[in-house]
């Protein structure tokens, strides 16, 4: 119930901001609304199962490109073309996740970074479906009851009312068997498979999951930005949204909303510091890391719960560690 | 011992070799419907490596496993789970990140047709019946050593298995929680006629509950009998002598 | 014929700077269990402390090398210090992240103090042409590959028959033991640090001259040394000269002969390939997961 109230509140907060901000920063809030979309479909995966993969942001390419070609080359309604976009993703990460979740730990995330480079090369040189290095542009915008979503305002009170649809489905499969599953799974492999859980089956769908929620994220950045480029969907986006979950606190929704936001923000208000903003930016980052190893969500878990006696086996430290 | 038609659980020609060197050779081991066995040896006799056989974490290189008649020797470790085989393991393995009667949910889960509603009162009945109703919505890391084990053998009692390996239950628990748990085990036998499979070093509880035992050394299985047959064992004796005084202190 | 030997040379020369690298990437993971996402800016920092001793300060060539070593080894000795002492313990996504962080740091902090032009490193044999059954190769691809198999033999007399390095391999395999015999684990880590630094700027000061120098260049020869690693082995030294020999003949033949676009895609689909069948590599023994 709490995390509801949470989630609620983040997206009211968003809501009212949309009134009281400029065009730039509605147009930074519309990029962190879709980067947090990715980011809670991420936490299925690494957030809940602990699959760390590089590789989300090929999957938002492939529902961003998916929605783009659809509508540019077959004139297909936008919101047609998202079904197949996400369809046709979330696919596609079952048929890599069989093999490819066998992996675990540095392996899995250098498999998924390999996976994304070469998502980015077949963008740029298959040219006459994705129109290489030079992208696709004039995708579509969406109409919703004949309302046109093309402002940044009107498209954020969309963008947050989809986030607000997939955060809740996204507590719903939290706190479900399917959820805890997942965290079993994630906290001990061997022990997950003796209460009956199906170890490889509950890591796929963590994976297509994760997979689908990237795949929005993509056709709403399309919808919204009208153009798509390889470069939007580089491995360094991985990266990214990966950092987001951490810095605001994995395993949670709310972490990856905040999270994404405030990686969307914090470069933007490090600029005053001139040319070498990401060179802070970079520090700043690492300064979390050090100081935050649990993200925002977990500080704020650790002001709320302050007296949790430590454990006191090998079992209970490994649990600290993948806490 | 009632002598059943079918047994709940048989292994029969079980071998294990790691590279050159053979864990486990040719064993055979049947355990009845609601049977007690106990199995014993000392360290490195392949006590444990069996439990992994026979729960798939690790591929026999020969042998067969029934489960009630039914074939498993190919089976993923949860689809054997799911046909009625239970485990738990040598220090208490729970999922950190759920609250205890979360841990349970993962074991009833086993059991579909039962709503979210449906598995928490499934789980919070276990969890009555162990005594451990109090610790409910306790997180696992509140939990002394000895709760934790009982919690286990509480998640591992929701999946309903019809034949369950315990792996040193008694291992780390005081004198007071020794004699509380061989209780709830008789208890449990008694409601639920589950079979059970005990490794224990602790020799008392061994002789108490079980109904046969059976000795591993050197991956072999040297004897089988009554607690009475197997204690009087001459090769049973040279096995643990030989050993030394590792056990004199449990 | 003559065509096959030049890109067989430039795929050697450019697969030893991959190798090299790789090398870098790999002790530092075995010795302290810490995949570094910024090893290709260690490079691309090797490139720079050249430009800034033989292009910027205009020093003559050895002094210009080894003040850019030097530069390197004090940059592997902060590295370890700011990088490494704080999040060592750390999971490994975190440190994944965290190396990402530092590195766009490095990368900008190299955009801030030489500026967006590319650079072009001198080579002490510059302009030279060796004619070979009709094929034009330039010397300073052949030296590439004479000064890494050398560095390559130095670095296994090292591990294997100095008490240096005897005593880093103990540390390697075991943290804990090495301390109770006594050893001075945190200075041997250090050192470890130091090692990979200098071995990444010596691949820096080697491809300088091959490429031109630009700050952005980083990213690209960390993939490579990954896409290596993997190929050869996680962790295993012959394994990374092997996988960064292959990775640099598969970028330069497939450039040539398959298509320039899709050349990467050889050495990725090979690593992922491996990963799938032969997770351990050709030379890695078994899997030591770490995560």
């Amino acid at each position: 119930m709490r995390s509801v109230l949470v989630l609620s509140a983040l997206i009211l907060a968003g809501f009212a901001l949309s009134f009281a901000v400029s065009e730039y920063t509605l147009r930074l809030l519309n990029m962190a609304v879709i980067a947090a979309v990715a980011v809670i479909g991420l936490n299925f995966a690494f957030g809940y199962a602990g699959l760390i993969s590089l590789g989300h942001s090929a999957f938002v390419g492939l529902g961003a490109y998916g929605l783009a070609i659809l509508t540019t080359k077959a004139d297909w309604s936008p919101w047609l073309a998202a079904i197949p976009a996400v369809a046709g993703t979330g696919l596609a990460a079952a048929a890599l996740g069989y093999p490819l979740l066998r992996l675990k730990g540095h392996y899995l995330a250098l498999a998924t970074l390999g996976l994304n480079v070469s998502f980015s090369i077949v963008a740029s040189n298959w040219i006459e479906l994705t129109g290489g290095t030079n992208g696709i542009a004039q995708i579509p915008g969406l109409t919703l009851a004949g309302y046109k979503l093309d402002g940044e305002q009107t498209f954020l009170w969309f963008g947050l009312a989809v986030l607000a649809l997939l955060g809740l489905a996204a507590l719903a499969i939290h706190a479900s068997r399917l959820g805890r599953a997942m965290m079993a799974v994630r906290d001990d492999e061997t022990a997950a498979a003796m209460t009956g859980i199906d170890v490889t089956g509950v890591s796929v769908t963590a994976f297509v999951l994760s997979a689908i929620y990237a795949a929005i994220a993509g056709c709403l950045f399309a919808a919204h930005v009208h153009f798509v480029s390889p470069d939007d969907f580089n491995y360094a986006h991985s990266i990214t949204f990966l950092s987001m979950l951490i810095v605001g606190g994995e395993g949670s929704v709310a972490g990856a909303i905040v999270g994404a936001a405030l990686l969307t923000f914090l470069p933007e208000w490090l600029r005053v510091l001139g040319e070498g903003y990401l060179a802070f930016f970079g520090l700043m980052m690492l300064a979390i890391l050090v100081f935050l190893p649990t993200g925002i969500a977990g500080l704020l878990r650790r002001w709320r719960r302050p007296a949790l006696p430590p454990q006191d086996t090998a079992a209970g430290l490994d649990g600290a560690v993948s806490r | 011992m009632i002598a059943a038609t079918q047994n709940a659980l048989s292994a029969t020609g079980i071998t294990k070799r790691f590279g050159g060197l053979v864990a486990l050779a040719d064993v055979d081991l049947t355990v009845g419907n609601g049977e007690f066995v106990a199995l014993i040896g000392p360290n490195g006799a392949g006590k444990s490596t069996l439990l992994n056989v026979l729960t798939g974490l690790s591929a026999p290189t020969a042998g067969r496993i029934a489960l009630d008649g039914r074939d498993v020797t190919r089976l993923p470790t949860h689809r054997r789970i799911r046909a009625g085989l239970g485990r738990t393991f040598q220090h208490g393995r729970l999922f950190p990140r759920l609250s205890v009667v979360e841990n349970i949910m993962t074991g009833a889960a086993n059991r579909a047709g039962r709503g979210e509603a449906g598995l928490r009162a499934h789980a919070l009945a276990q969890l009555r019946r162990m005594g451990l109703e109090r610790l409910a919505d306790q997180p696992i890391s509140a939990l002394s050593y000895g709760n934790r084990r009982m919690v286990e053998l509480t998640r591992v009692l929701a999946c309903e298995p019809r034949v369950l390996l315990l792996d040193e239950p008694a291992a780390g628990l005081n004198l007071g929680e020794v004699e509380d748990l061989m209780a709830r085990l008789r208890a449990i036998r008694a409601e639920d006629r589950i079979a059970v499979v005990l490794i224990e070093h602790n020799m008392g509880m061994v002789m108490r509950l079980a109904e046969r035992v059976v000795v591993l050394n050197f991956g072999r299985k040297i004897a089988e009998g009554t607690p009475a047959e197997v204690q009087a064992d001459p090769a049973v004796l040279a096995a643990y002598l030989g050993e030394g005084a590792a056990h004199a202190g449990r | 014929m003559a065509d096959l030997i030049q890109l067989l040379t430039n795929g050697l020369a450019l697969g030893s700077v991959y190798a090299l690298a790789a090398i870098g990437f790999v002790i530092v993971y075995s010795a302290t269990g810490v995949v570094n996402f910024a090893a290709g800016q260690f490079v691309m920092l090797g490139t720079f402390a050249g430009v800034a001793t033989l292009v910027n300060a205009g020093w003559p060539l050895p002094v210009g090398y080894a003040g850019a070593l030097a530069l390197m080894a004090l940059f592997g000795l902060l590295f370890y210090a700011v990088v490494y002492l704080p999040l060592g313990r750390s999971p490994v996504v975190t440190i994944i992240i965290g190396t990402v962080a530092i590195g766009i740091t490095l990368q900008n902090a190299a955009l801030l103090t030489f500026g967006s032009w590319p650079f072009r490193l001198p080579s002490p044999v510059e302009g030279m042409m060796l004619e070979v059954a009709g094929a034009v190769i330039p010397v300073h691809a052949v030296a590439v590959v004479v000064a890494t198999a050398v560095l390559i033999g130095l670095m296994w007399l090292l591990l294997n028959r100095t008490a240096l390095g005897i005593a880093m391999r103990a540390v390697a395999q075991d943290a804990k033991t090495a301390r109770l015999m006594g050893l001075r684990v945190n200075a041997l880590l250090a050192f470890t640090w130091v090692l990979a630094a200098v071995l990444a700027g010596i691949a820096g000061l080697m491809l300088g001259p091959m490429w031109f120098a630009d700050v952005n260049m980083g990213d690209p020869i960390a993939l490579k040394a990954f896409a290596a690693t993997i190929i050869g082995g996680f962790g295993s030294l012959p394994g990374a000269i092997a996988g960064g020999l292959f990775v640099g003949l598969a970028e330069v033949l497939g450039a040539s002969y398959v298509s320039s676009a899709y050349k990467d895609l050889i050495a990725f689909g090979a690593m992922i390939l491996f990963l799938l069948l032969r997770p351990q590599g050709v030379f890695g023994e078994r899997i030591q997961d770490r995560g």
